[in-house]
């Protein structure tokens, strides 16, 4: 039997997300209405696109109703689950799309110049758009280290061929990815000092 | 493993984490991480840096259709459930049986209030049409008064002696669309529905030349209808 809406409203997410896999419409409701904003930024911030966005944040959490039997509390929160399915989601919509490669943030020429012409004026605009958009720990990292963490995370380019876009040695990409994520969290432990 | 050897896989830790590996070499890492306490606990560590990334991007706000949209199709998947448990059980009725029914309901898409182009309706309301897209094929239901009319599009050719037929639910029992549905050289076709009132699902199959009394095969494309 459902669970009311203001029961489920107290429960943590890990207490809804039983009742998901027991097709409870109302605990789905719950947990859309905590994270679907989260959702709906990222894909955003991964497509470029509302359309696309509301598209793909529809289809994740479609896929975590169905699937939410799925969720294992001890690979982490529900939260980062759900965002890990809309991340997904994203880059396999970016991928779908042949000829559309993901947008970029960063001044990057080199990647730019790969792209036939529209293709490069429409990401030109989205990356105006978007500029500044990367804050909080990413924000704060060396340009080189968050411009790899970008591509991969938010663009889905593998580390080779982030290699070939910025004419760089393999090494030195994972290098840097390491690099970045050691100063994130390097951040994040200080805040919680 | 001497520390050497394991400095490569130091290196591809941060690119696995990020999803930057081809998918031989997440095998080949995982195969590694299975056994490699060092390397599980750098992913432990390096975890809440990676859960910070979606966190950091600006934030937007979700149209509100988008709610209103996932929630008639999670309500139509969640009412579906027991009633194709039921129909296992009962063994009764074509939308209930358990190979058509319970899989055409499950897969059943409703967008509610979906902006068809620009300038679409934004608030979701019962007068706005419904879309879904399913098996390639898209279906829009146009309220019309009581009723309104089914379009399909990017249907494929038939083959000889076949038709098109659409389906409506109401109250639990299927009933038929009057009219046959012909795809036209486009690949489309319409027809009317005279009457939508207590219709929670629309769906169209393939049926023999002149129509049947009840559907024989599985829905081609199915929609949800809030109520």
């Amino acid at each position: 039997m459902a669970v009311r809406r203001e029961k489920a409203e107290r429960l943590a997410d890990e207490e809804l997300m039983p009742l998901v896999g027991r097709k409870d419409a109302e605990a789905f409701e719950v947990l859309y209405d905590r994270h679907g904003g989260a959702a709906y930024s990222l894909a955003y911030r991964i497509v470029g696109d509302r359309a696309a966005a509301e598209e793909v944040s529809q289809e994740a959490f479609i896929s975590v109703w169905r699937s939410g039997a799925r969720f294992d509390a001890a690979r982490g929160s529900v939260r980062s689950w759900l965002l890990s399915v809309v991340r997904n989601r994203a880059i396999d919509f970016l991928r779908s799309k042949a000829g559309k490669a993901p947008k970029l943030d960063f001044d990057d020429e080199a990647a730019l110049e790969q792209r036939p012409a529209t293709e490069r004026t429409e990401e030109e605009a989205l990356r105006r758009e978007t500029a500044g958009e990367v804050r909080g720990a990413i924000g704060n990292l060396p340009g080189e280290q968050a411009k790899v963490i970008e591509l991969a995370y938010f663009g889905g380019f593998s580390h080779s061929e982030i290699a070939q876009m910025l004419q760089l040695p393999m090494g030195t990409v994972k290098g840097r990815m390491r690099l970045g994520l050691e100063k994130i969290r390097g951040e994040l432990a200080e805040g919680l000092a | 493993m001497n520390g050497s050897d394991h400095n490569q896989w130091s290196e591809d830790l941060a690119a696995y984490m990020l999803g930057a590996l081809t998918p031989d070499e997440v095998a080949e890492f995982e195969r590694h991480l299975e056994g490699c306490e060092r390397c599980q606990g750098e992913v432990r560590w390096f975890e809440p840096a990676l859960q910070s990334l979606p966190e950091s991007v600006e934030r937007q706000e979700p149209p509100p259709r988008l709610r209103a949209a996932l929630m008639a199709e999670v309500r139509a998947d969640a009412k579906a459930q027991p009633r194709a448990a039921s129909a296992k059980r009962r063994s009764r009725g074509w939308f209930l049986r358990p190979a058509v029914g319970f899989a055409v309901l499950v897969l059943a898409i409703a967008i509610a209030g979906y902006e068809i182009g620009k300038g679409g309706s934004e608030g979701g309301g019962s007068a706005s049409p419904l879309v879904t897209h399913e098996n390639g094929i898209t279906m829009k239901m146009v309220p019309d008064g009581d009723g309104g009319t089914l379009h399909l599009a990017n249907l494929h050719q038939l083959p000889s002696g076949k038709v098109l037929e659409a389906w409506v639910r109401r109250e639990g029992k299927i009933e038929a669309v009057p009219a046959l549905l012909v795809p036209d050289r486009r690949g489309q076709a319409e027809t009317a529905v005279a009457d939508m009132s207590g219709v929670d699902t629309v769906m169209v199959t393939e049926e023999p030349q002149g129509g049947s009394e009840e559907p024989t095969g599985d829905a081609i494309v199915t929609m949800s209808v809030p109520q």
